[in-house]
């Protein structure tokens, strides 16, 4: 592979040094310039549109009304108890919910008698939309934080255990194999062998837990609060303050972008042999 | 005992008969879709301790198989197995494996890997680290020593595998086609160090291969196996001179052991080619 590369770059280099640049530098520039322009120019479309008289400014305001009222929203202070109320929840849960299914995880698939115990329920319990449990959730827990966890916890744990489940099975047995022979013990073999065969495949579980659990945060929080993000979405919308619901919905997108950017980059010093 | 594998294999006292390796009338019988297969039907051989034995035959004769048992890797089996006079039930640290993929731990280090097996017999890891770096020398990878092994070629990787299976100080080294993945080059002179290797570490080795050159080149002793259920076609002594190196297989005495094996292996082809089309 590296190899492949640096050759063509030779190449590449060989043909500029004719003084005619290849068609594939000139293309990549020219996508480098149209990612640039992509957002500003979707930006400025919107603008125009919302201004132009044609659609209904109140339901679809401008992009600069929509940063007025984050710029409110921020200055009033409701912005940072909201952001902090809301990353309380996904991280808690996110953290919670991934520890158990990691723990999990390596118990039934690495034990078959746990597994026959526990994956036929697993398996009954994971396709249920973790939004479908919010009614019963309000009954058990009222408006309670305990509530906004316990839908997160549940989100998040089910990914996470299948994902574990699958790379502790996965893990190649000729490894086990090599590692029996040089009379590695049972602890070791599931700290030193399993558990670091399976770490890729748990690392992708948690990754997709990552956007999940903002998912479910949208459910806890629509289940009724008095402090978060998409809470302050639901309020805005009752006041038909359509700015501030799309500021909140651009806060949720950033806030989740960054958390599955965040631990992208996490993941990959995680594997790190690879 | 310990004289006795200290010595050279041409020189094994007689007076000490037990043999390292006592395989007597082993079977070995698969379920594969309601179907029973025989892999291996009443098998016996010895191994004499720091005897160097190649068992060559055909894919599917079930010399890998029962190298696995002989490791303690395959359970249900018939027949018995002694490994330096005791019973095998289970992996031992007094058997190493090398098998035909190198198997290395792609999360440690070429150091580390090597390690792991001392670390796991309760050495401290600054003992296993001495014994890994000492092995490392004797396979000439110290420039890699904190490499990981997926930046590694197929020789080296397997190079390393070698020296982590010997880092247990094991009285038998079982060797399942480790150079079967290898380019012929590569082999060749894998080939080489493990003949220099073996001349320094004196455990018994048995290695198991279907090419023919290799067995002849390393082994004291080729034992060649029939296809279908296996069993041992013939015994071949090999009474070229030590050290010795690839080159011999343009030697005459060379070329007329092989000519032996190749004869019987033929033969051996034919009839189970001709069984196959009768049933």
């Amino acid at each position: 592979m590296q190899d492949g590369t640096s050759a063509r770059q030779e190449i590449a280099l060989r043909i500029d040094g004719r003084g005619r640049r290849p068609d594939s530098v000139r293309l990549r520039r020219l996508n480098i310039l149209v990612g640039a322009l992509s957002l500003p120019l979707f930006v400025g479309l919107w603008e125009l549109v919302s201004r132009s008289g044609a659609v209904n400014m109140v339901l679809f305001p401008p992009p600069t009304v929509v940063a007025a009222a984050v710029l409110e929203w921020m200055r009033s202070g409701q912005f940072f108890g909201d952001l902090l109320a809301s990353l309380f929840r996904v991280t808690a849960g996110f953290i919670v919910g991934g520890a158990l299914g990691v723990l999990l995880g390596i118990l039934t698939g690495q034990f078959p008698v746990i597994s026959s115990l526990l994956s036929p329920l697993f398996h009954i319990l994971r396709p249920i939309p973790p939004i479908a449990f919010v009614p019963i959730v309000i009954l058990w827990f009222g408006l309670s934080e305990a509530g906004k966890l316990f839908l997160v916890v549940w989100g998040v744990f089910f990914t996470v255990w299948l994902s574990t489940h699958i790379g502790v099975q996965k893990v190649d047995r000729g490894l086990i194999r090599a590692a029996l022979m040089l009379g590695t013990p049972r602890r070791q073999m599931l700290q030193e062998i399993v558990l670091l065969g399976a770490l890729p495949y748990i690392v992708v579980g948690l990754r997709t837990a990552v956007s999940i659990s903002f998912y479910t945060l949208v459910a806890a929080e629509l289940a009724g609060t008095f402090a978060g993000i998409v809470y302050r979405i639901e309020i805005a919308q009752q006041n038909l303050q359509t700015g501030q619901v799309m500021g909140g919905l651009a806060a949720l997108g950033l806030i989740s972008f960054l958390a599955d950017r965040l631990f992208a980059a996490l993941a990959e010093r995680t594997v790190w042999w690879r | 005992m310990k004289p006795a594998l200290a010595s050279s294999p041409a020189s094994v006292e007689p007076a000490r008969k037990q043999p390292a390796i006592q395989v007597s009338n082993l079977s070995i019988v698969f379920d594969s879709n309601r179907r029973q297969i025989i892999a291996v039907d009443r098998l016996s051989f010895d191994v004499a301790p720091g005897e160097f034995v190649c068992i060559a035959g055909p894919s599917g004769c079930g010399k890998s198989t029962m190298l696995n048992t002989i490791a303690g890797l395959e359970v249900p089996f018939e027949g018995d197995i002694l490994v330096e006079g005791s019973r095998v039930y289970s992996p031992r640290p007094d058997v190493g494996m090398v098998f035909q993929q190198p198997h290395l731990f792609p999360w440690k280090s070429v150091r580390r890997n090597i390690a792991h097996g001392p670390r796991m017999l309760g050495k401290s890891t600054t003992e296993a680290n001495a014994i890994a770096d000492d092995l490392i020398a004797m396979v000439g990878l110290k420039r890699f020593a904190d490499a990981y092994p997926n930046t590694l070629s197929g020789g080296m990787q397997q190079r390393v595998a070698i020296a982590r299976a010997l880092a247990n100080r094991p009285r038998v080294l079982l060797m399942d086609e480790p150079f079967g993945a290898l380019d012929a080059q590569t082999r060749a002179v894998m080939q080489d160090n493990l003949l220099e290797l073996r001349d320094r570490i004196k455990a018994t080795i048995v290695f198991v291969t279907h090419d023919i050159d290799e067995a002849i080149v390393l082994a004291d002793r080729v034992l060649i196996m029939s296809a279908g259920p296996g069993r041992v076609l013939r015994e071949v002594a090999v009474k070229l001179p030590r050290p010795r190196s690839n080159s011999i297989m343009v030697e005459p005495t060379y070329l007329a052991l092989k000519k032996d094996c190749l004869d019987v292996i033929r033969a051996e082809g034919l009839r189970a080619f001709n069984q196959s089309d009768a049933s």
